[in-house]
């Protein structure tokens, strides 16, 4: 195989590091600016900050640009030019698309892109693809409701892009796009890992087929950490004998990290289109060593409606090792570990909800499906577990709950209240779950 | 891995000249629509090959 085979982009996926990193200033120093002479967002934030792109002249100046969060854009939308306000960039005329974040914490932020920002992230989502393995001899089945949300829209085009068929799973139900899957020998789809698990679930108990049995190849994961968790992605695998990949984005960033065929344990940032910024938690130091935890401030190049500049994305990650696939983009070894606002403390303790799924995950008797409540009960705080056992474990709850009590107190130094639910009575759930409940007050 | 069979100025030039027919086009099209909406798709794809090729010139040796 010709190197050019193996990476989407040879030339910027194996870029010395030094010259990797002279790209990004340049590419930073350049948005910064269209930033600044284009949105009254930006302006108004910069000005009040007494900060001019003209203050940007070494690496170390980064820091000094304000930073951005979802709730600016917020307050500066649903203004005219209708229905993005000052965020926009672009003449209105320009926008070719209309696609909005999902809500989940809080009014959801309209996203504009114009036709070169859309084949830009059909182009960031080839990155993706390629570095997955996908190639023109794929047949992609895509189980995903096509609508308001991005989601897999511009996995959509890179797959053309990339020369696979792509086969829209549209409106049918989870039963049906299994069928389709079998009568067409799909060989790769992509879904949230929830999904991914709930139609194992669908395909073995309701069509009486093992998906392993399908011609499901390759699976691309998105929309949820579960991917790059070692316990989830090994369900992954095995239930339907495929590889499993991460992949994480967002709609006001777009697709800026993915897992290679190398595995390592983790996605790659693309650094040549993104700038990727680990903070620290509590003081905002910028990370640079790996394996010390940190808050995801991200930059996009090149998208030019509605750019987004310094993101603070309340993500948690830590570098890892170098990956062994020639690629210098840096690996964020477990992906994104959970949010900042889901990382809290818990009888004092510091409680990452992802370290649970990890121990669920990992026991085999235990169905794929579980749900965390934390409540307050006088000064003392409980985490509720809820789980389902496998019907077909052969094992009891009083059997299994001192195993799963251990490994909980193990991994998270914490104690929970489990309850045991029938099989099939916790919430399924097709594009991202919502696990994690803190009904504390004060929180 | 800057491959050394790969003439990464060549193709720089070669996306600039691209971009400079599809410019000239765009001039002269008169206004007809499938001319100049065609061409702006065109301008968007070579956009992504400066993105891939071109921007990182002034890097290599």
């Amino acid at each position: 195989m010709k190197n050019t085979d193996l990476y989407w982009n040879l030339l910027l996926e194996t870029l010395p590091r030094d010259k990797l990193k002279a790209l990004q200033f340049k590419k930073f120093k350049r948005i910064v600016k269209w930033g600044y002479e284009n949105s009254k967002l930006y302006r108004r934030i910069y000005d009040e900050a007494g900060f001019t792109p003209d203050d940007l002249q070494t690496w170390g100046d980064i820091s000094k640009v304000p930073m951005l969060e979802k709730e600016h854009y917020r307050t500066a939308q649903a203004k005219d030019p209708w229905p993005y306000g000052d965020s926009l960039c672009v003449p209105i005329e320009k926008v070719t698309e209309y696609r909005q974040t999902s809500g989940t914490t809080g009014q959801p932020v309209y996203q504009p892109d114009t036709w070169q920002d859309w084949e830009w992230q059909s182009e960031c989502w080839s990155y993706i693809l390629y570095a997955q393995g996908f190639r023109d001899t794929d047949r992609v089945f895509i189980p995903f409701g096509y609508n308001v949300f991005t989601a897999y829209w511009n996995g959509h085009y890179a797959c053309e892009k990339v020369g696979c068929e792509v086969v829209p799973g549209g409106i049918l139900n989870t039963e049906e796009r299994l069928l389709k899957i079998k009568e067409l020998r799909a060989t790769a789809m992509m879904a949230t890992p929830t999904y991914v698990l709930g139609m194992a679930e669908t395909c073995r108990k309701k069509l009486g087929i093992d998906p392993a049995e399908l011609t499901i190849e390759k699976i691309l994961c998105a929309g949820e950490p579960g991917a790059s968790v070692p316990a989830t992605k090994k369900r992954m695998e095995e239930a339907w004998g495929a590889k499993v990949y991460d992949h994480v984005g967002a709609t006001e960033i777009g697709g800026w990290s993915y897992e290679c065929t190398s595995q390592p344990g983790g996605p790659h940032v693309n650094e040549a289109f993104f700038l990727v910024e680990l903070l620290d938690i509590d003081t905002g130091e910028p990370i640079e060593e790996p394996y010390r935890p940190g808050k995801i401030v991200i930059t996009t190049f090149d998208r030019l409606a509605q750019p987004c500049i310094r993101f603070d994305s309340k993500d948690v990650s830590m570098w890892g090792d170098p990956c062994t696939c020639g690629r210098t983009f840096r690996v964020l070894q477990g992906g994104v570990h959970g949010r900042v606002d889901h990382i809290t403390k818990v009888k004092g303790v510091l409680f990452s909800p992802v370290s649970v799924e990890e121990v669920v995950r990992g026991i085999p008797e235990l169905g794929d499906e579980y749900e965390l409540v934390v409540t307050k009960k006088g000064d003392v705080d409980v985490i509720t577990l809820k789980v389902e056992l496998d019907p077909q474990s052969g094992t009891t709850p009083e059997q299994l709950q001192p195993n799963l009590e251990r490994q909980l107190r193990l991994k998270t130094n914490l104690a929970y209240k489990i309850e045991f639910h029938p099989f099939g009575n916790l919430p399924r759930y097709q594009v991202k779950a919502k696990r994690f409940k803190d009904l504390r007050k004060h929180v | 891995m800057l491959s050394p069979e790969i003439d990464y100025k060549e193709m720089d030039r070669i996306i600039g000249d691209v971009k400079s027919n599809i410019q000239r086009l765009m001039e002269v099209s008169g206004g007809i629509q499938c001319v100049d909406r065609n061409c702006e798709r065109i301008m968007a794809a070579i956009k992504m090959l400066e993105l891939n090729i071109s921007d990182v010139q002034e890097l290599l040796p």
